[in-house]
Order: C-alpha cells, then sequence, then structure tokens
C-alpha cells in the first residue's frame, strides 16, 4: 500500500474553454433500402409522358402541315391543357410545400432551441387566423416554451375547436345519410367519402389546400397523428353521444349500430386531422 | 390534464448531499428526454414518453423552479444552487404510451412529484420519535464521547452545561446563553469537522422568515424547571417538524432515492465518515420504509386511507465524477456497504434495493495521468473562477466500510468544479453520470 501515489491536483499551464460533454453516441435509423419498385414506376412514368409528349409534338407539326389552322388550333388545344394540367399540378405542388412546412414547423418546435423555437412561432403566428394579433406579444416574448403556450391557447385551440365543429357536423351527416341510404351496402362508400371531405375541410381551416396528391399525403399523415389523439377517445366518445343526443338521432343510431360508430369515427377522424395539420406541440 | 396516478419520490439526503442538483438535472434531463433528446438512454427510446412540468395548481407548498436552477448552471460562469434553506416540490407530468393489448387505450397519464428541502431538516426525523430527555441524554453522550479538534469545539458548550444546577431555575437569560453555544457549537461541527449528526437541523438552517420563541432550547439533563421550559419548547419543535416536514413530505411517499456525499466523508477523516454512517442510519430508521398492518388498521380507524408502501429504494453516492469511472464501482459498493443493515432489518428482502455511484451534474472527464512513476486513471475538470482545467487524483475508493489502515492514507477534498457545458442551454439536457441507471430503477414499474 506503500506504493500508493499521492493524491493531488495540478493546474494545467494553458487556459482553456469550459468542458464540453462527450456527444452521445446515437446510432442513427438506417434507411431502408431502395426498392426495385420505385425506380421501376417512375421509368414507366418517363416513358408514357415522354412518349405522349413527343407524339403531341408530332402531331401538332402534322397538323401544321396539313394547315396553319389546323396547326394553331392543335397548338391552342395544347397549351390550354397543358396549361389546365400545369396549374392543377403547381396547386397540388403548392400543398404538398405547405404540408412539409407544417413539418418542419412541428421540428422547429419540438427542437427546444430557443431561436428555431421562437422564429417558428412568429412564422406560424403570421399565418395562422387570428395569429396576427399575437405577433406584439411574441415579439415582447424571450423564453420559447411561453411562446408555444400563447400559441397553443390563442390559434392552435381556435382551429381545434372549429375542427371539432366540423367533425359534429360531419358526425351527425353521416348518422343521417346512413338512415337515407337504400341498402348498407353504400354506408362504406357515404362514410369513406365524408371522412376524406372532412380530412380536407380540417386542412383548410389550417390554410392548407390539398388537391388529389397532397389529400393522399395528408390522409396518410391522419393516420400517424391518429395514434397521438388516441388519449383522446373517451372524449371523442363524449363528443359522439352530445351529436347522438337528438332524439331522432337516437332512434337512427338505436336501430343501426354502425351508424353510432361511423358518427365516432367522424369526430376522432376531425382531431386527428387536426393533429396533423398543427404544428403547435400539445401541452 | 386530467391524472391518472401519482407518484412521490422522497429525496432524501444530508446537507449538501446534492439534492437540488440532482432535482434539477432529473427534470432537466426528464423535459429533453421527453422532447426526444438522447438525454437518458437506460429510459428507453427518447420521445416515447411525454414530459412536462405539472401546473402548480393551488398548492401550499412552493414549487421547485427547474428553470431557474438550469440556467444557473448553463450560465458561464456557472453557479451551483445555494443552499436549500426551504422546502418545495417538483412535479412532472409523464404521458405514458400503452402498449401489447392496451395499446388502443388512451395513454397512462402520471404525475411523478420530488420534494426539495434543507438537508440538515432532515435530521430531525429521528427526533419525533424521542422524548427531551432521551435526546438530551444521547447528544450529551455523543458530545462527551468526541475525540480530537472535534472535542475542541463541543469544550465551551460541555462546560456550560455541567455548570448549570440540576434544578436550575427557568431563566431566559440562562437559556438563550446554553442555545447560543450550542448553535454556535453545531455550525462549527459542520463547517470545520465535517460532522453530519447534527441535530436538530433548523438550528443549522432555520427556517424563512422571523424565529419563533420555541426555537431557542438546547439538551439538557436536569429535572428542574428550566428543564421542563427545554421540554416544552422541544415538544414544540417536534410538533413543527411533524406538520411541516414528516407529514406532508414523507407522511405518502411511494419511492426514496438517499443521496450521500461519501467522497467528501472519505476527506474528512473516520469521525467524520462514522458520522455520516450514523446519520444515513438515524435517518433510515426514522422514515416510513414499510407500513404495518397496524399503521393500515390504525389510519382506517382514523377515517384515512392506509398509508402508502414504499415499493423500492434507491441509494446513491454522489459526485462520483470526482473519481475516475474505474473507481465508481468500488463507490457503488461502499454506498451499498454503509448502509447494509438498514436495507435488511428495516425494508425487507422483498422491497427492490440499489445502489448507485451517481454524479448528477458532470463535471469532469477522465484521463489517464503518470503519477510517481504509476499511470492512474484520474479526473480532469476546471475548478470554479479558474481559467485553466486542472487533474485531480483524490485518492483510492474503499469498497467497504474502510477499516483503520485507509486512513493512514489522506483522501483529496473535493474541488468545486465548474459543470460541463450544458447542450442548448441545458434544453438538451444536463451531463450525467448514471443518473439514467437510477432513474430506470426508479421508474422501471411504471414506464
Amino acid at each position: 500500500m506503500s506504493q500508493r501515489p499521492i493524491p493531488r491536483f495540478e493546474l494545467d499551464a494553458a487556459p482553456a474553454p469550459r468542458l464540453e460533454p462527450v456527444a452521445e453516441l446515437v446510432l442513427a435509423d438506417p434507411p431502408p433500402p431502395r426498392g426495385a419498385v420505385r425506380p421501376a414506376l417512375w421509368g414507366a412514368a418517363i416513358l408514357a409522358f415522354g412518349f405522349l409528349g413527343l407524339s403531341g409534338v408530332n402531331f401538332i407539326v402534322d397538323q401544321f402541315a396539313r394547315g396553319p389552322v389546323l396547326g394553331w388550333a392543335s397548338l391552342g388545344v395544347a397549351a390550354l391543357g397543358v396549361g389546365v394540367g400545369g396549374a392543377g399540378v403547381w396547386r397540388e405542388l403548392r400543398a404538398l410545400g405547405t404540408l412539409r412546412r407544417v413539418d418542419a414547423l412541428r421540428a422547429d418546435f419540438a427542437s427546444a432551441e430557443p431561436d428555431r423555437v421562437a422564429r417558428g412561432a412568429l412564422e406560424w403566428a403570421a399565418i395562422a387566423p387570428g395569429g396576427a394579433a399575437l405577433m406584439p406579444a411574441l415579439r415582447a416574448m424571450n423564453d420559447p416554451d411561453a411562446m408555444l403556450a400563447l400559441l397553443r391557447a390563442g390559434p392552435s385551440a381556435m382551429l381545434r375547436a372549429r375542427a371539432e365543429a366540423q367533425g359534429r357536423a360531419a358526425a351527425l351527416q353521416v348518422v343521417a345519410g346512413i338512415a337515407a341510404m337504400p341498402s348498407p351496402a353504400f354506408d362504406v362508400l357515404l362514410v369513406g367519402w365524408r371522412g376524406l371531405r372532412l380530412v380536407r375541410q380540417v386542412a383548410a381551416l389550417y390554410g392548407v389546400r390539398p388537391g388529389a396528391l397532397g389529400a393522399l399525403s395528408l390522409v396518410r399523415r391522419t393516420v400517424s397523428s391518429a395514434t397521438l389523439v388516441g388519449a383522446s377517445q373517451l372524449a371523442a366518445n363524449a363528443a359522439a353521444q352530445a351529436v347522438l343526443g337528438h332524439p331522432l338521432l337516437a332512434h337512427v343510431v338505436g336501430d343501426m349500430a354502425g351508424a353510432g360508430i361511423a358518427a365516432r369515427r367522424m369526430v376522432v377522424l376531425s382531431r386527428a386531422a387536426a393533429a396533423a395539420c398543427d404544428p403547435v406541440p400539445p401541452p | 390534464m386530467v391524472v391518472n396516478d401519482t407518484l412521490r419520490i422522497g429525496v432524501t439526503g444530508l446537507a449538501r448531499a446534492g439534492k437540488t442538483a440532482f432535482l434539477t438535472s432529473a427534470a432537466a434531463n426528464l423535459l429533453a428526454w421527453g422532447a426526444g433528446r438522447v438525454a437518458l438512454p437506460a429510459l428507453g427510446p427518447a420521445g416515447r414518453v411525454g414530459v412536462s412540468i405539472a401546473p402548480a395548481g393551488a398548492s401550499a407548498l412552493p414549487r421547485f423552479d427547474v428553470a431557474r436552477h438550469r440556467a444557473a448552471l448553463a450560465a458561464d460562469p456557472p453557479d451551483w444552487p445555494a443552499r436549500t434553506n426551504a422546502a418545495s416540490l417538483m412535479a412532472l407530468d409523464l404521458v405514458i404510451p400503452r402498449e401489447s393489448f392496451g395499446v388502443s387505450l388512451p395513454s397512462h397519464r402520471l404525475r411523478v412529484e420530488l420534494l426539495d428541502y434543507p438537508g440538515e431538516w432532515l435530521l430531525d426525523l429521528p427526533l419525533l420519535q424521542m422524548s427531551f430527555q432521551n435526546w438530551s441524554m444521547s447528544t450529551l453522550a455523543r458530545l462527551y464521547n468526541l475525540r480530537g479538534p472535534a472535542a475542541a469545539v463541543a469544550q465551551d458548550f460541555l462546560a456550560f452545561s455541567a455548570g448549570l444546577p440540576a434544578g436550575a431555575a427557568a431563566d431566559e437569560a440562562l437559556v438563550a446563553a446554553g442555545h447560543g453555544l450550542y448553535r454556535a457549537m453545531l455550525i462549527r461541527l459542520r463547517d470545520e469537522q465535517h460532522l453530519a449528526l447534527l441535530q436538530p437541523g433548523r438550528f443549522l438552517m432555520p427556517a424563512p422568515g422571523d424565529a419563533p420563541p420555541w426555537i431557542a432550547f438546547f439538551p439538557h439533563s436536569g429535572a428542574g424547571k428550566l428543564s421542563a421550559l427545554l421540554g416544552e419548547r422541544y415538544d414544540a419543535y417536534i410538533a413543527a417538524a411533524r406538520e411541516d416536514l414528516a407529514e406532508p413530505m414523507f407522511g405518502n411517499l411511494d419511492r426514496i432515492v438517499v443521496l450521500a456525499d461519501l467522497l467528501s466523508a472519505l476527506h474528512a477523516g473516520a469521525a467524520a465518515f462514522r458520522d455520516t454512517q450514523a446519520a444515513l442510519g438515524a435517518v433510515s430508521a426514522a422514515l416510513r420504509w414499510r407500513a404495518t398492518w397496524l399503521d393500515s388498521v390504525r389510519a382506517l380507524g382514523h377515517g384515512r386511507w392506509p398509508p402508502r408502501a414504499i415499493t423500492r429504494v434507491a441509494y446513491a453516492a454522489t459526485k462520483a465524477d470526482h473519481v475516475a469511472s474505474r473507481q465508481r464501482g468500488n463507490l457503488a459498493a461502499l454506498m451499498r456497504d454503509l448502509v447494509r443493515d438498514p436495507a435488511e432489518t428495516l425494508l425487507g428482502a422483498d422491497v427492490p434495493a440499489g445502489h448507485f455511484a451517481i454524479a448528477a451534474v458532470r463535471c469532469t472527464e477522465d484521463v489517464v495521468w503518470q503519477l510517481d512513476g504509476h499511470p492512474v486513471s484520474a479526473v480532469r475538470g476546471r475548478r470554479i473562477g479558474d481559467a485553466a482545467p486542472g487533474r485531480s487524483y483524490p485518492g483510492e475508493v474503499p469498497d467497504r466500510v474502510p477499516d483503520a489502515s485507509f486512513w493512514q492514507h489522506p483522501f483529496l477534498d473535493l474541488p468545486v468544479f465548474e459543470p460541463l457545458r450544458l447542450p442548448d442551454q441545458g434544453r438538451g439536457g444536463v451531463p450525467s453520470v448514471a443518473l439514467d441507471e437510477l432513474l430506470a430503477f426508479i421508474l422501471a414499474d411504471v414506464l
């Protein structure tokens, strides 16, 4: 034991900044291997649209060869078609971009970096209905948690209440529609159509106006966020119960068990869609 | 938020054991972990459980200010929490998703409550079961048994005590003189001799506000009017301790975390180490580890719910980052050896107990240092106020309660290092050592 070194403390010769923690080794979630389906689809699309475009150009050139009137008429029809289609594509891209922006804002708010949270809060307040009134208060704040709490209590709460109202209205319509359907086989179609319409309505509340592709993406996000709102299932039951408390509808629901379930689905769907479009994290 | 359940965790520890730092780090890391940061790897995937600070409601107990303490640690230069002088409560809400068959059910909402209070007050708990006469006799016996420099510190009070006639009158000036001497002695025994078993706790850390008259007493073994007055004041002190500390804070605990700064005790010497051991034993014995069936019957008889049972206990040696990782196993083993008796006799074999060597706020990195021709595992950190970092080798940590030969070698006083830089000003968590393992043990059956 006599060989034990004597305890001591010694200062380093050179000054140094405050020590930093060693970054935790985080194993990144590896992306799934790239499948063969997506490139094949792209290839098929390029072939189809490429040859279609080339055929169109050849056709217009042929039409000009037949006569200038026919040529210009063909070109006009083609330009009109491409213009309308392009406008549709532009709207789709813009809707997808809005959805991406919601994802980016959600990432900003979850980042816990004060600057990112503050920037995102101001950005969302600028576009969210009722958010403009909060801008002075948000600019005066320097606590990101307080900024999020203000957004949560202001525009976010108002939009969620509106989405909830949309969900209740859809629940009523679905129950009434099921009662009027001549065959139970049509119930699925009705619920599917109303559900999709509800998702788009809720998205429109948040400033997202999706086309077909945007709607698909939105439905995918809604399905993901449905797990987050699973906690409010009991409350959804209560909300649906309030809708179904109408004497006439209560009678209808009593006769058709599926109507009650469909009504509850509408309420849950409105909440899931709101959660998918709302970048502000729940408390 | 509707809370399904509440889990009360008592964080106990003697003064300067690091309770406030522990609570700050636990809260900051749980919040970061809930936000998806890899702050507590042992607790599982980050972001799975939602964590938020619970609203204060209309509670009478002040809330532990997590943001202020975290900001102080993150500041440049950083600040360590000052001595805690009042009790406060930290409450976090955890939203835990259900798994397997319950996956479609609503998430479980759990409120976790942790308490912060002056460590000195903890030593008031053993007093709750002692009469004034018993306390006076045991305290005076301990003081007479002090040896070396500690005996010199106690000399003035013991001389005063020995000079008091057995039937002394209840003179206020006499009481004030005795109280002053006794309190000054306690403070010197704590600050100069690093002793821990010093009672009553409020003599060392008074409660905020004006001191009530009953606070002025001291141990006395006479039988006259003076003794009666001191006894009355002692009883009033015990009633206040029971009302302010024991019942609201330790009355309904589900889990307990016992913190102890063993490294400082190793430096302070054999007497201080034995004193720390005795203090831990006294506190452990005073805590209601398990409710007996008699307690349950008594509570039902008074129209109350039966007291909760403590189902998990974690013992942690703090400031483990002041020794190299190679020695932290020994530190945890030393803690295990130190609390073996209370764990076995009071807790029972069926209540899980874990032993850890933790640093709630990490300040150092490990280095290998060539000392006297031998490579030793040491740590490197920057002391508060220094421009340059330094290397520290405090000595070897024993893996069991040290025998006489250990005290032949000095153990270095722990330097006051500054914390490592906090990621994202603490929002990314607080760097720590084995804190995640302790929390995983304490919360294992609820997460």
